[in-house]
C-alpha cells in the first residue's frame, strides 16, 4: 500500500491563495532595519583619514593624497559595513538601495568621486588656499 | 473518396489535439504550482516553449549519426499516424478489425524511435537513459495489454460489428458485465492509472528523463528545433494514452448524429481525458517523488501487471458465468 501523505496539504494549497510577491508588479519585500545596501559617500564630510581604506576587506577605496578624499566603486563593494562603523564623520552610510543591476560595471551610480569631480575639489581648495594667504 | 475525408479527419484532429495537449500541459503546470502555493507561469507557456525551441540555434553533437536527426521527426510522424487509430469520443478514422494490436505497436514505435535518436547522439549519459527508458517500455506494456484485450475479450462476446477494434468500444463497454467485471473494472481503473502515469513517465516513474539523477538522460543531446518536436510528440502521446484509458473504461457518450454530434463527443471525450490526466499526472507527480529504476520495475511487475491479471481473470469469470 503506498502512502501519500503530501495529498491533503496539496488538496488545501490549492484553495489558498499563492504565497508569493509578484514583484515587478508590487513593491518588493520591505528590508529590514539596518539592512546593508549602497553605500552613499559624502565628500564633504570626508576629512581623508584613510580608515576606509585600511578597514574594508574588498578594496574598494582608494586614497587621493592631492585632495585628501577617497573615491570607491561600489561594484566590488561586499556589504560588511566595517567602513560605515569606522568612518569618524559619518561621511559613509548604508542606504536600502538593492536594486542595482547594471549592463555596464563602470556605470555612473557605482562610482563616487570621478577624475573630473576630483579636479575640481582641487582646484577649489587650491583657491580656498589662495583667499586664505591674501587674507593674512 | 472516403479516404479523403479520412485524411481530412486526420489533418483536423491533428491540429486540435496538440493545441489541445499543450494547452493541457499548461494547466497541469499551473495547477503544480498552485498545490504548491505558487503563482505558476501563463496557461499559454507551452506554445511559448515550442515556438522559442522551433527559433534557437539547434546543434548537432559531433558524434551523432543521421538517426539523431531522423528520429524526432519520426517519432512526431508515429505519434501523428497514431492519432488515425485513437479513439476520441468517437470511433478511430480506420477503425478495423484487431487494430488494437496497431494502437499498441505505433505507441511502443514512438517510444522507440526516441531511443534510437538518443543512443545515436553517443552521449554516455543519453544511454543510460535510454537503457532505463527501454527497461521500463517492457515492463509497463503488459500490463496495459492485457487489460485492454481482456476488456475488448469480454466486449466481443457481446456481438459487436468489429470485435478487438477501439470502435467495438463504443458499442458496448466494460460496465455491462455485470457485477463481477464492476470489481474488474475497479482494477482496471488502478491499472490503467499506474499505466498511465508510467507511459507519461511522471511521479514515481520520472526515471529516464530523471534531471537530478542523470543529467536529464534522454533528452540531453537534444537543443533547438528537434526538442521542441520531441516535446510536442510528447504532449500528443500523453493525450493519446489518455484517451485510450478513457475509452477503455469511461466510454460514455452523447448519442447525436451529424458533425455536431462528433464535435460534442469529442469535446466530452476531452473534459474526461483532462479528469484523468489531472489524477494521474497533475496530483501524482505533486505528491510523489520518483523511484529508482529497480523499484519501478519491481512495483510495475508486481503490483500492476499482478493487478491487471487478477483483473483480467475477475473479468473473464462475469463474462463466463
Amino acid at each position: 500500500m503506498i502512502r501519500l501523505p503530501l495529498l491533503p496539504t496539496v488538496i488545501k494549497n490549492l484553495f489558498k491563495r499563492p504565497a508569493t510577491n509578484p514583484f515587478p508588479k508590487t513593491e518588493p519585500v520591505p528590508t529590514p532595519e539596518g539592512f546593508r545596501g549602497k553605500i552613499v559617500y559624502n565628500v564633504e564630510k570626508c576629512v581623508g583619514c584613510r580608515m576606509c581604506v585600511t578597514v574594508c576587506p574588498a578594496g574598494v577605496f582608494i586614497y587621493l593624497p592631492e585632495i585628501r578624499k577617497v573615491t570607491l566603486w561600489t561594484g566590488r563593494c561586499v556589504f560588511c559595513k566595517q567602513c560605515v562603523d569606522v568612518c569618524p564623520t559619518g561621511a559613509l552610510q548604508m542606504s536600502d538601495e538593492f536594486l542595482l543591476a547594471s549592463y555596464d560595471k563602470y556605470d555612473g551610480k557605482f562610482i563616487y568621486l570621478t577624475p573630473e569631480e576630483a579636479e575640481e575639489i582641487k582646484k577649489k581648495q587650491e583657491e580656498l588656499k589662495k583667499a586664505k594667504k591674501k587674507s593674512q | 473518396m472516403k479516404i479523403a475525408y479520412a485524411l481530412l479527419g486526420l489533418i483536423l484532429l491533428y491540429i486540435y489535439v496538440s493545441i489541445i495537449s499543450l494547452l493541457f500541459s499548461g494547466i497541469d503546470r499551473k495547477l503544480v504550482a498552485r498545490m504548491q502555493r505558487r503563482i505558476g507561469p501563463p496557461i499559454l507557456q507551452p506554445f511559448y516553449d515550442f515556438l522559442k525551441l522551433m527559433s534557437k540555434e539547434t546543434i548537432i553533437p559531433s558524434t551523432a549519426n543521421f538517426m539523431f536527426k531522423a528520429a524526432p521527426v519520426l517519432m512526431l510522424a508515429t505519434v501523428i499516424a497514431l492519432l488515425a487509430y485513437t479513439p476520441v469520443g468517437f470511433p478511430p478514422l480506420f477503425a478495423t478489425k484487431g487494430d488494437i494490436i496497431v494502437f499498441i505497436y505505433l505507441l511502443t514505435l514512438a517510444d522507440f524511435f526516441l531511443i534510437l535518436g538518443i543512443i545515436s547522439s553517443g552521449n554516455p549519459y543519453g544511454r543510460i537513459g535510454a537503457a532505463r527508458e527501454v527497461a521500463m517500455l517492457v515492463s509497463r506494456e503488459p500490463a496495459m495489454m492485457l487489460g485492454v484485450f481482456a476488456v475488448m475479450w469480454g466486449i466481443s462476446k457481446l456481438n459487436v460489428e468489429k470485435p478487438f477494434s477501439l470502435s467495438s468500444l463504443y458499442e458496448h463497454n466494460i460496465w455491462e458485465l455485470g457485477p463481477m467485471a464492476w470489481i474488474a473494472a475497479v482494477v482496471l481503473i488502478y491499472v490503467f492509472l499506474a499505466w498511465l502515469a508510467s507511459e507519461i513517465e511522471v511521479g514515481f516513474f520520472n526515471i529516464p528523463e530523471a534531471e537530478e539523477e542523470i543529467a536529464e538522460g534522454t533528452l540531453v543531446e537534444y537543443s533547438g528545433r528537434y526538442l521542441g518536436i520531441i516535446k510536442l510528440a510528447e504532449s500528443i502521446k500523453e493525450f493519446i494514452a489518455a484517451s485510450l484509458v478513457v475509452a477503455v473504461l469511461f466510454p460514455w457518450q452523447l448519442n447525436m448524429s451529424g458533425i455536431e454530434g462528433y464535435i460534442l463527443n469529442l469535446v466530452i471525450h476531452t473534459l474526461k481525458v483532462f479528469v484523468v490526466l489531472l489524477v494521474s499526472k497533475t496530483i501524482f507527480r505533486t505528491v510523489t517523488g520518483r523511484l529508482r529504476i529497480t523499484q519501478a520495475i519491481n512495483v510495475l511487475w508486481t503490483r500492476v501487471f499482478a493487478a491487471s491479471v487478477v483483473g483480467a481473470l475477475l473479468l473473464a469469470m462475469g463474462v463466463m458465468l
